[in-house]
């Protein structure tokens, strides 16, 4: 129950970090993102490491060869178009970046994930909100980018106003702040389950006549271990392919 | 490894088996009641001389709480071990079955290369053969036409030398011609001269030898 609570109620900074406090202490989150990062570079520089070799071999080489693919057709390819091959490389990096540090809430020791905490949610949004607008505005000019983002063709002149205020909400302010939460939100639901069932396992297991539930429990902790597995997956893809088609959306505005 | 994976699962079973049948008897060796695990180990942390703001602190900044480690990596063992019978089986498939085909698009793309290049090889064969051909035509064409212009010079020189030979037998001819008509004027003109001077008819033909004569002989001295 203690680490349900540990969960569910965010300490004061200065109780979880490793070394130093303030903007720039060093906690367990911030340890995450480092392994996530390292993990990134490794996974492509070894993966890569084999120039020479165009038949692929090995779990890394095949790994890093099938994230490119996956990335390049099922997420640019499904969305930009080969116009969009040229975001290739941030939109890879980004994707197992957030896996990375998505699925360290399974690691038996480590049981967190990263993006559970809001911080590089916001920041990876607010990057992915000033590549589009650059886009919009280097691809189309700042009047014409404006002008497409605000007024979408066909709308009636008497109800132009309302739907521009909608329009500006929606694709400058509502659009990183889903980016952040859908992310930060669905990471720290998935932790608070897997706290859940394991302080229930613990609960259950120290317990005399429930614990014949233990069982059921436990299988069901195991299940949504799994579960979080694929979430992780998931969560990296939509955040990564939202991406994608907010950039889309200000190279293609008549899309 | 099939045996392996059986022995992991027969222990995990014996291990669980084991702490769901000592479950009830450890609950009930605890004796002090607490209202919670955070309560008792708050209360641990009194007890051992630490203050009220202790139990505000989380455990630790790195590590989860034990139960969660215990439950979560026991929760993960159980998931490994399946995925480890089925899901590492097909990753290898998948990833074999990428390798031969990366393999077989390699040896198809090399193939081609090399049809393309023997094709290639061929053409250039060809271009030269009709490069030579042409050549050889052209050389042809302009040994005939060396020949047709030799015989076309050859033959106008002769028609020219026949014409200038025919030209100057003409002249030769005419020259004789107006010599002979010219004696014969200068013989009548002389023969009526003289016969006027003489006033006498002579015979014509005797006259006309007479002046023949005379004109050789003039002719002979110049």
């Amino acid at each position: 129950m203690n680490a349900l609570l540990l969960a569910v109620d965010v300490p004061p900074i200065s109780h979880v970090t490793i070394w130093g406090s303030g903007p720039l202490g060093f906690n367990k989150t911030a340890a995450i993102y480092v392994f996530a990062t390292v993990a990134t570079i490794l996974l492509f520089a070894v993966g890569t490491r084999r120039k020479d070799a165009l038949v692929p071999s090995g779990i890394l080489q095949n790994s890093a060869e099938s994230g490119v693919g996956f990335v390049r057709n099922q997420i640019i390819m499904q969305t930009m178009g080969t116009d969009g091959l040229r975001y290739l490389p941030y939109l890879t990096a980004l994707f197992f970046f957030i896996f990375f540090s998505n699925i360290t809430e399974i690691i038996p020791g480590v049981q967190f994930p990263a993006n559970a905490r809001f911080g590089m949610p916001l920041a990876l949004a607010l990057l992915t909100w000033v590549i589009f607008n650059v886009v919009g505005v280097v691809r189309q000019g700042p009047l014409h980018y404006l002008k497409n983002s605000l007024i979408p063709p066909g709308v009636p002149k008497a109800i132009l106003p309302l739907v521009m205020i909608i329009e500006l909400v929606s694709t400058f302010l509502v659009r990183p702040f889903s980016l952040m939460v859908r992310l930060f939100a669905n990471m720290l639901a998935g932790h608070l389950i897997l706290v859940t069932f394991g302080a229930l396992c613990a609960a259950l297991f120290a317990a005399k006549i429930t614990v014949v539930i233990l069982p059921f429990s436990f299988l069901l902790l195991v299940a949504m271990t799994g579960f979080e597995i694929l979430v992780s997956f998931l969560q990296a893809f939509i955040f990564t392919i939202l991406t994608a088609v907010y950039i889309d959306s200000s190279m293609h505005p008549s899309h | 490894m099939r045996k392996r994976i059986h022995a992991l699962i027969a222990v995990l079973g014996i291990a669980f088996t084991v702490a769901l049948v000592a479950a009830p008897a450890y609950a009930a060796t605890t004796e002090p009641k607490y209202a919670n695990q955070a309560a008792k180990e708050c209360a641990d942390k009194l007890a051992a001389g630490g203050s009220i703001d202790d139990c505000q602190k989380a455990p630790s900044p790195l590590k989860p709480a034990n139960n969660e480690i215990i439950w979560g990596s026991l929760a993960f063992a159980v998931l490994l071990v399946a995925m480890w019978k089925f899901g590492v089986p097909a990753v290898k498939n998948m990833e074999k079955a990428r390798e031969d085909r990366i393999r077989n698009d390699l040896e198809s793309a090399e193939l081609a290369k090399t049809d393309a290049e023997a094709e290639r090889a061929q053409y250039l064969a060809q271009i030269a053969g009709a490069k030579e051909e042409a050549g050889r035509l052209i050389e042809e064409a302009r040994q005939a036409a060396e020949g047709v212009r030799a015989d076309l010079i050859a033959r106008a020189e002769q028609e020219a030398n026949e014409i200038r030979a025919r030209a100057q037998a003409d002249i030769v001819n005419q020259r004789n011609q107006a010599l002979a008509q010219l004696r014969a004027e200068v013989a009548s003109l002389s023969i009526d001269l003289a016969g006027r001077i003489v006033e006498r008819n002579l015979d014509s033909d005797i006259n006309r030898q007479l002046v023949d004569s005379f004109i050789d002989q003039v002719s002979g001295s110049n």
